[in-house]
């Protein structure tokens, strides 16, 4: 588990593509952070990121992300 | 029951005879076949997933897989409860490995046992592909000429490329 995100910040964890997009797997943004402006905010530090990740809309209309938030990139899955 | 970890597993959930785990080692067929073991049970279905050599031609040296493993327990132990309950199984156990796995070794292992083996098989088969369809669990390929590829299981096709 990635370290808690100092004050006024939350966790961004990057799986699968969207890690090796940002060549990283955690950082740390600031908070708050409205859901629907996450994406906005990822493509502004990573151009292309959103197709990389393969974004679906983002569930939660009207959801602030908060300090102390934990935020995950869930590309599509490939267990097995 | 509460979903409860377990001692000698913390990467794992059980609940009512579901039991569920995400680990870095060798996966242990016997003990995942014990874990369903009943009294009740005449059948007991076991599927071992295996890490195949290739993809579309290309030599796959090894393969490495992340989870997001608080969200992956709960969608696997999610999954197991509702198999369960919708084919009468006595117990389920689904076991998936992290980070490189060699070629032609166990990546995931579902057991299912049962009253009767038409519900073991058919529950074992739907465990798996609902696994595959959204466990947040992902698969690197590395071929033998240096590149690695994340691989996607949309919609029950063959693995596509992602990234």
């Amino acid at each position: 588990m990635p370290p808690k995100p100092p004050p006024g910040h939350f966790n961004i964890l990057y799986f699968a593509s969207a890690g090796q997009y940002t060549s990283k797997s955690v950082e740390v943004l600031p908070a708050p952070l409205p859901l629907r402006d996450l994406f906005a905010e990822l493509e502004r530090r990573y151009n292309g990121i959103r197709a990389s990740a393969d974004e679906e809309a983002a569930e939660g209309e009207g959801v602030v992300i908060q300090e102390g938030d934990e935020v995950a990139i869930i590309p599509p899955v490939s267990s097995g | 029951m509460m979903a409860s970890p377990d001692q000698n597993h913390p990467d794992s959930l059980s609940e009512d005879n579901c039991w569920v785990a995400l680990t870095s080692s060798p996966l242990e067929i016997q003990s995942v076949v014990d874990r369903v073991r009943s009294p009740q049970a005449g059948a007991i279905v076991l599927f071992a997933g295996t890490t195949r050599d290739s993809f579309e031609g290309k030599t796959v040296v090894d393969l490495r897989y992340e989870a997001y493993a608080p969200l992956a327990l709960r969608s696997m132990l999610d999954i197991a409860c509702k198999v369960k309950e919708r084919h009468g199984l006595k117990g389920v156990a689904m076991v998936h490995r992290l980070g490189v796995v060699p070629v032609g070794e166990e990546s995931i292992l579902i057991a299912v046992s049962s009253p009767h083996r038409q519900a073991a098989w058919r529950a074992g088969e739907e465990a798996l592909e609902e696994c595959k369809a959204r466990v947040e669990v992902w698969k690197r390929e590395e071929f033998a000429d240096g590149e690695g590829v994340w691989r996607a299981n949309r919609d029950g096709q063959a693995g596509e490329r992602v990234g």
